[in-house]
């Protein structure tokens, strides 16, 4: 262990043996918290599909009221701020970072730009009385007596969708701050790597809400 | 894996890109047969069988499970059995229901 270089020994905790097995130990952890995201969305996704199972004429007729070009606008943004966050980790990864502080703004840039884009589509359908819950729901354009049920569905998993958006552009900018510390370096990245990990976690549940919610016939 | 000075996995930014260039064309394609008919239960099948291609991408080579702990693959593929279960499970008793009388 005498070969280790100074970096590592300052991020290394004294109860791993080895740099390596703190980061095995770290993606581990990683996993096993996205294998709890997933059964979260589970959930929900489960929620959809039985409401799906009895009302598939509802879903057909709902799902006219969501634009699939700005759904699809948005599948393409969340894509390339999963590329530019791999860039992120490719460029601490052979130490470069100003590479790594770029490919974190440009994936907040588009995260920023996801938000905005679910801000408008959500402040339209308001604007006309689609509100989630069948008490605050007035919109007359679906004719359907259970088509709050569907944009309530809607709003919930976009919602905490969008949640987990904020808290990811929150841990970018965390992580930009400590790469202009030059706290990451190819020796120690992991922060970086679980950061892209939940980002990439995040693009893969949009991949799905994207045809569930707005390619519906 | 305990092998000292053991090198993580560094992708080349080709391959990223290429990654990123698969999905785009796998979103057009899926919004573009979102427009063609296909009967009714294929739908819904060809689009899900789009969107796991694409996770499937993410998972394998932005996640890089690909050159990963094999521990970490079972562990997704764990997560998205125990899904398969808690629908089907749930299916059992919601598709047979004598009368859908939810109130809301």
């Amino acid at each position: 262990m005498s070969n280790h270089s100074e970096a590592q020994s300052v991020h290394l905790q004294h109860h791993f043996v080895d740099s390596d097995q703190q980061f095995d130990a770290a993606k581990l952890g990683m996993w096993v918290f996205i294998v709890n995201e997933i059964l979260f969305f589970g959930g929900l996704f489960c929620a959809y599909i039985v409401f799906r199972a009895w009302y598939p004429e509802l879903f057909t007729m709902a799902a006219k009221e969501l634009k699939p070009l700005w759904g699809a606008i948005n599948t393409l943004v969340l894509i390339g701020s999963s590329l530019t966050v791999a860039m992120a980790i490719r460029s601490a990864q052979k130490n470069q970072i100003k590479g790594l502080q770029i490919n974190l703004l440009i994936t907040i840039a588009l995260a920023c730009v996801f938000l905005l884009i679910k801000y408008f589509e959500y402040s339209h359908k308001l604007h006309i009385g689609i509100w989630p819950g069948a008490d605050l729901y007035t919109y007359e354009g679906v004719d359907h007596p259970l088509a709050h049920v569907f944009f309530s569905i809607y709003y919930i998993m976009t919602g905490i969708h969008a949640l987990h958006i904020i808290v990811g552009i929150g841990l970018m900018i965390w992580m930009y701050i400590r790469a202009k510390r030059n706290e990451f370096g190819s020796e120690y990245y992991t922060p970086v790597e679980m950061t892209g990990l939940y980002w990439h976690l995040v693009d893969v549940i949009w991949i799905f809400l994207f045809p569930l919610l707005y390619l519906i016939e | 894996m305990s092998e000292h000075n053991h090198e993580h996995h560094i992708s080349s930014a080709g391959q990223l890109w290429a990654i990123g260039i698969a999905l785009t064309f796998l979103t057009i394609l899926t919004v573009g047969l979102s427009f063609v008919e296909i009967p009714a239960p294929f739908d819904i099948i060809t689009a899900l069988t789009i969107a796991i291609g694409k996770a499937f991408l993410v998972a394998a080579f932005f996640m890089n499970l690909y050159w990963d702990d094999k521990f970490n693959s079972l562990l997704l593929i764990g997560a998205f059995v125990f899904f398969i279960l808690m629908v089907s499970v749930t299916l059992l008793d919601t598709l047979y229901r004598v009368e859908v009388i939810p109130t809301f």
